[in-house]
């Protein structure tokens, strides 16, 4: 009991350290003899021989199986003598998860990728991040980076506007602004996400701030179904189970309209919300150097090509030469809406969550 | 009774093992338990282990949800009338009429336990969703208006689980039809009373006491199972408690007290059904047991036999036939529906599901998960059923009640507990395939405990006590007599843990790590994260292998005792 | 030869809250056979088991030979494979996935012996049972009579110190149980074995006993050898457990007594003489005859005491014996006659009570 006490202590200590972001930096490039390696065409700080010996790298990931097999699918591309394996769960799950082990002493995860910005501050406070100032960073605006910098990065946006099926509703009859989703046509035929979900949260949030908290007891009214994935309520309005998705993400529109369903994607004039992807490299992994590569590849324009261009994927590439997303737009071509108060965001998450709940029956 | 008692007559050996038995089944059992209710009494921060505060609130808590209460004794009562419904009529036709093919169907009931529920529930979502359900898509194809069926309700979830729990029911009813006394039926009609009379004033009252018990304990796997409601209820907000409790705990901040109260309550409740079943069996078995064995008189139904094969090929084209055959359908299609254009079909689904690592390993450690548990799990619970049937050790009867202990528990709850219980463990098993082992052992000991035992006390102990009488010390007589006689049990307890450890879903979904995946809890994450072709693929692969390797294991185990028996 | 070979003292045994043995004494001697008799439930196999150790006893004590093998106050419980016993069960217990040669064979190899030395040895007990020709067998193939012998064979092939049967025969049908009593007592006498025997049938206790042990309810009614038991019964039980008895009961007239003889007034005014056998003598006595022991006769017999003139009730033709109900006194009493003599209902005969077969009871 006593070891276990003293290492959070520890804990707790890297996490003041972790505060003091050229300190912390100072430290880390001077650990590197400051020069990084080029592997490939990006660079990293990461011990190669070390990552060989390793070999090995352990992912949790908030991203459905087909992605975040494809995300590793694409590390292994170009590192292929690295096994990987994963877990994926929602958000909230993995968080919870990794809290578990972690207050258990367990350290199994080398990297996280989150799909709310709430946890992965909530991590970094807790000094749950191996602090790592990427040396491909120096692509991205200090608003994608985490704050200090060095505990996560944006390693992508997902965003969401509203998508109905084609069968079921007419062009005409079809929601144009979010607030059409209030409509009672709509009652038992809508679906959305459910609590754990960070796409949820901030829609839920953006949506409170531009129309007040009056727009989701109506929406409540409407007895929407919550899901889990994305990918599963598009599967869902391909088939016609419900007529409306009123949370839906650009990433599986593309996927489901390649499969020929008969759907539509509507992006309201007032913007489409969008929620960051958040990955960092965590502490006291068992494989820390090819964590660091593998922070470094999805940094560089490797990684973010796989991310942007998995059809299990497409994320928008916050990175700043970024080139387009396969259907030809580029994040900046979408209005977007992010939360500008991340402090206040997080400290919704509680009302949120229970509204949610509430709003979906449980 | 005086201390000397304590073991006497029984060897060193025998009270060594026991013991050592007993210590595993109590840390196995009560362990996770501990902690089960340890965070249900958690009412300070959720996060703090130990906790910091104890109280009731989270019990409180539970009953705000009423209707999550109601929904899930809804479900498990109208599920609970149609599984005994299925499983008497079934039971009745087949051991007590002259039904062409009796023999084959009577081994084609297992069939729908293979199937399980999950894939039921998948099968029965493609087909019965109100919009796009293919029974539906048909229906309005002929002109019907909305939809036919909607097994997204309490009804549907109940029709799926009282689908795959009636092969249960008719194992239990069956058999007490079976052991039944055809003379006192056949008193009846000599007497006069006619066939309808006696089936209701001598065949109903005599079977009464099995069929309740059947009832008892359809009822109480009912209240703690899973994947029909994950599956058909999440898309309508329609939760039981198993769900929520899963939905509670998948969120953050994750409701871990209340979910854990939820469990609680819930073990509780079956912890007083499962006590009843065991009075009601007890109850019955000593006729069992003393009786003699009858050959079942067969009752000559005329033209009506007909009709009842009819009876029992609908019901194993329901259970088993359809779900398969849609999934199979669903799978080769890129969207899947009743009607599907010529370029729909594709093989891209089982080329996907072949392509994953979710699949691949996970099937691979479901496959090696299941040899282990089956073969340790024999092993361990075929001593215990020894030692609580047929040892005269002292405290025999606790080890029965901690044996079937987890029978009270469904294995999602058992679930949380171990999760928290082996984190803390010292040995670093948490996340490996040895917790999974671990749990498989636990949450099927009363499975395997039974099925071994229905075949131990089917073996005259005399015949054990010969071979003590003769001189054979404990081990020996395990080995040449106890052990042979009990092959075929053996056999059968081998096959059931190995098709339920692959099968396994709540406790699974729960503890699997990163490089300890199993395959079940795959197909459920890819139900909710990708699309159900791809999903349909993978739980007809899953289906695929367990068959192979369960074809392979008998026609080697058959081998081997034509071999032995040369 | 008479040395006590197996004692059992003030063994009790325990089923849940019920008393099944409620405190036995009894010794078998060297080489005798002892057979417990009684009705079923009495709490004979229960004794029998306990002796071979199946069956914690819950107070008393049992030795064998020179050991104690149970005893309550010294906390001695020898486990039943350590007791050197053997036993044939009821259910004959042949082990079905097993030949005839295997089931013998069994304690041989449980003690050590191999080779032609085991073949030799389970040949031999086969041929004693008359089953040597069976050797190679599976055990489901045989039939009862042939399962009781190898059970038999295999219960004494390695030879035990003690043989114990629980009911061995009970199982069979009734001519094949007549040939095997006989064939057991052969055997038992050939190869000199103490042994206990259980069964409820009392031919077969006569028939293969040394001494009998009677009992009813956990409790010993009467211990001796057979003729002592069927021609002195202790008690109104054992009188009609062991044959059917009529019981006559009244006042002791001690100042009629004559020749050794007690008379004993019936509450209908007769006297009735009979034999005490050195049995306390109280004021009220209850006297015991066998059906078969009353006789009745056409003409008065020529004897000095216990002749009555009675009336035939019932004629029942039984085969070997016919059984008569007589009205003596205003009280049926039930006499057997071996075949002859047909009496008709209503005919007046005489009855014929000898005081010798007029056994006296012990106060119960």
């Amino acid at each position: 009991m006593k070891s276990k006490l003293s290492r959070r202590n520890v804990l707790q200590a890297g996490a003041v350290l972790a505060a003091t972001p050229l300190l912390s930096g100072i430290m880390v490039r001077s650990a590197r003899a400051a020069t990084p390696t080029k592997v490939l065409d990006f660079q990293t700080y990461a011990d190669m021989a070390k990552v060989e010996q390793e070999g090995e790298l352990i992912f949790y990931c908030h991203e459905n199986e087909a992605g975040t097999a494809g995300i590793l699918a694409g590390f292994r591309k170009d590192f292929p003598k690295i096994k990987t394996s994963y877990v994926r769960a929602q958000t909230g799950a993995l968080y919870t998860k990794i809290l578990s082990e972690r207050s258990a002493g367990r350290f199994l995860v080398d990297a996280i990728q989150f799909s709310d910005v709430a946890p992965a501050i909530d991590f970094q406070k807790k000094g749950g991040y191996e602090v790592y100032n990427s040396p491909e960073a120096g692509g991205y605006k200090a608003e994608y980076l985490s704050s200090p910098a060095g505990a996560y990065f944006w390693t992508g946006v997902t965003f969401a506007g509203i998508a109905y099926n084609k069968n079921k509703v007419k062009p005409e009859e079809a929601p144009k602004v979010w607030k059409d989703l209030l409509d009672p046509r709509w009652k038992n035929a809508m679906s959305c996400k459910i609590s754990s979900s960070g796409t949820q949260f901030v829609q839920w949030y953006m949506l409170r701030k531009l129309y007040g908290a009056d727009f989701w007891k109506e929406f409540a009214k409407q007895n929407p179904r919550g899901f889990d994935s994305r990918v599963q309520l598009f599967d869902r309005l391909a088939r016609g189970d419900d007529k409306v998705c009123a949370v839906a993400e650009y990433a599986a529109y593309t996927l489901y309209k390649e499969k020929g369903a008969e759907i539509e994607f509507v992006a309201p004039p007032d913007g489409l919300t969008a929620t960051p992807l958040l990955l960092g490299i965590v502490n006291k992994a068992p494989h820390p150097e090819t964590a660091k590569l593998f922070l470094d590849w999805a940094m560089s324009n490797r990684g973010q090509a796989v991310y942007q261009n998995d059809r299990n994927l497409i994320y928008g590439s916050v990175r700043s030469d970024a080139p387009p997303m396969p259907t030809g737009k580029r994040l900046r071509d979408f209005k977007l809406l992010f939360p500008s108060d991340w402090p206040d965001y997080i400290a919704s998450q509680e009302t949120f969550t229970k509204e949610w709940n509430s709003i979906l029956g449980l | 009774m005086r201390s000397f008692g304590l073991g006497a007559g029984a060897s060193a050996g025998q009270k060594i093992t026991a013991l050592a038995l007993t210590v595993v089944c109590a840390v196995l059992v009560l362990y996770p338990i501990y902690y089960l209710i340890q965070a249900a009494l958690n009412v300070g921060d959720p996060q703090a282990r130990p906790p910091e505060q104890y109280g009731l609130a989270n019990f409180v808590g539970v009953l705000q949800y009423t209707k999550i209460l109601t929904n899930t004794v809804i479900v498990a009562l109208v599920a609970t009338v149609f599984a005994l419904l299925f499983g008497f009529v079934m039971g009745w036709i087949l051991s007590r009429t002259n039904v062409p093919g009796r023999a084959t169907f009577e081994q084609l009931m297992a069939l729908p336990y293979y199937v399980t529920p999950l894939m039921g529930a998948l099968a029965w979502s493609l087909l019965g969703s109100p919009e796009s359900g293919f029974v539906n898509q048909v229906w309005r194809t002929l002109g019907g208006e909305g939809y036919l069926i909607n097994i997204n309700t309490a009804y549907g979830i109940a029709w799926v689980m009282a689908i795959f729990e009636g092969s249960v029911a008719f194992v239990m009813i069956g058999a007490v039809m079976k052991s039944m006394d055809p003379s006192l039926e056949e008193a009846s009609q000599v007497l006069g009373g006619g066939r309808v009379r006696t089936m209701l004033r001598v065949t109903l009252p005599l079977v009464a006491p099995g069929v309740l018990g059947a009832a008892v304990f359809v009822f109480a796997e009912m209240l703690g199972s899973f994947s029909a409601a994950l599956v058909l209820g999440l898309p309508n907000r329609f939760y039981v408690i198993t769900t929520a409790m899963y939905q509670l705990v998948s969120q953050y901040p994750p409701k871990f007290p209340l979910a854990a109260a939820m469990g609680v309550s819930l073990f509780a409740v079956m912890f007083v059904i499962v006590y009843l079943y065991r009075r009601i069996v007890m109850a019955g078995t000593y006729e069992t047991i003393t009786g003699k064995a009858f050959r079942p008189r067969v009752m000559r139904v005329g033209g009506l036999r007909w009709s009842l094969l009819a009876v029992c090929l609908v019901y194993l084209f329901l259970a088993v036939a359809l779900p398969v055959f849609t999934l199979a359908y669903a799978s080769f299609q890129k969207l899947a529906t009743a009607f599907p254009r010529a370029g729909n079909w594709t093989l891209a689904n089982y080329t996907a599901a072949w392509s994953m690592e979710a699949v691949r390993s996970a099937l691979a450690n479901s496959l090696l998960l299941g040899l282990a548990t089956a073969t340790l799990g024999v092993g361990i619970m075929g001593l215990l059923a020894w030692i609580i049937y047929r040892s005269r050790l002292p405290g025999r009867a606790a080890i029965e009640y901690l044996v079937m202990f987890p029978q009270a528990v469904p294995r999602l709850v058992f679930a949380f507990g171990m999760m928290w219980a082996w984190l803390v463990f010292p040995i670093p098993i948490y996340g490996t395939l040895w917790l999974l082992l671990i749990a498989y052992l636990t949450v099927f000991l009363p499975l395997g405990v039974r099925t071994i035992a229905g075949v131990l006390l089917q073996i005259d102990k005399n015949l054990e006590e010969c071979a003590q009488m003769c001189g054979a010390p404990w081990g020996y007589r395990l080995r040449t007599v106890t052990l042979p006689l009990l092959r075929p049990g053996v056999l059968a307890a081998w096959l059931l843990l190995f098709i339920a450890s692959v099968r396994e879903l709540g406790a699974s979904i729960l503890l699997m790590g990163p490089k300890a995946k199993v395959i079940t809890p795959a197909i459920v994450e890819s139900w909710f994260a990708t699309s159900s072709e791809l999903t349909a693929a993978m739980a007809l692969l899953q289906t695929l292998v367990v068959g192979i390797a369960v074809a392979i294991l008998l026609v080697s185990t058959r081998r081997l005792a034509q071999l032995g028996g040369e | 030869m008479a040395s006590c070979h197996i004692s059992v003292q003030d063994l009790a045994v325990r089923y849940g809250s019920v008393l099944a043995v409620k405190g036995a004494t009894f010794e078998v001697r060297q080489g005798e056979q002892l057979t417990l008799l009684g009705p079923s439930g009495c709490g004979k196999t229960t004794i029998l088991r306990a002796i071979a150790g199946l069956e914690q006893p819950a107070s008393g004590e049992i030795r064998i030979g020179e050991a104690v093998v149970y005893s309550s106050r010294q906390a001695i419980n020898v486990r039943p494979e350590k007791r050197g016993l053997s036993m044939v069960f009821q259910s004959y217990a042949i082990w079905p996935h097993m030949t005839v040669f295997e089931n013998v064979a069994y304690g041989l190899r449980v003690r050590g012996v191999r080779g032609r030395e085991l073949e030799r040895q389970v040949h031999d007990a086969l041929a004693l049972v008359q089953m040597d020709a069976f050797v190679g067998r599976g055990a489901s193939q045989l039939s009862g009579g042939q399962q009781q012998r190898v059970a038999l064979a295999r219960a004494f092939v390695f030879s035990p110190s003690v043989l114990l049967f629980d009911e061995p025969l009970s199982n069979l049908d009734a001519k094949l149980r007549a040939e095997m009593r006989i064939e057991l007592r052969e055997l038992q006498r050939r190869i000199g074995i103490t042994s206990v025997y259980v069964t409820h049938d009392l031919e077969e206790a006569l028939a293969i006993s040394d001494r009998i042990v009677v009992m009813r309810d956990g409790v010993i009614e009467q211990i001796g050898a057979p003729d002592d038991i069927y021609h002195r019964p202790r008690n109104a039980f054992v009188a009609d457990f062991v044959g059917s008895a009529n019981l006559i009961g009244g006042r002791v007239k001690l100042d009629r007594a004559e020749d050794g003889l007690i008379a004993v007034e019936t509450s209908g005014g007769s006297l009735v003489f009979g034999q005490s056998y050195g049995r306390t003598v109280g004021t009220e006595a209850v006297l015991a005859v066998r059906t078969v022991h009353a006789e009745l006769r056409r003409d008065r017999p020529d004897a000095p005491r216990n002749v009555w003139p009675v009336q035939i009730r019932r004629r029942i033709f039984q085969g070997d014996f016919t059984q008569y109900q007589v009205d003596w006194e205003d009280r049926p009493l039930v006499v057997r006659c071996i075949a002859g003599l047909p009496f008709e209902e209503g005919e007046q005969v005489y009855l014929h009570l000898d005081p010798c077969h007029c056994v006296l009871l012990e106060p119960s």
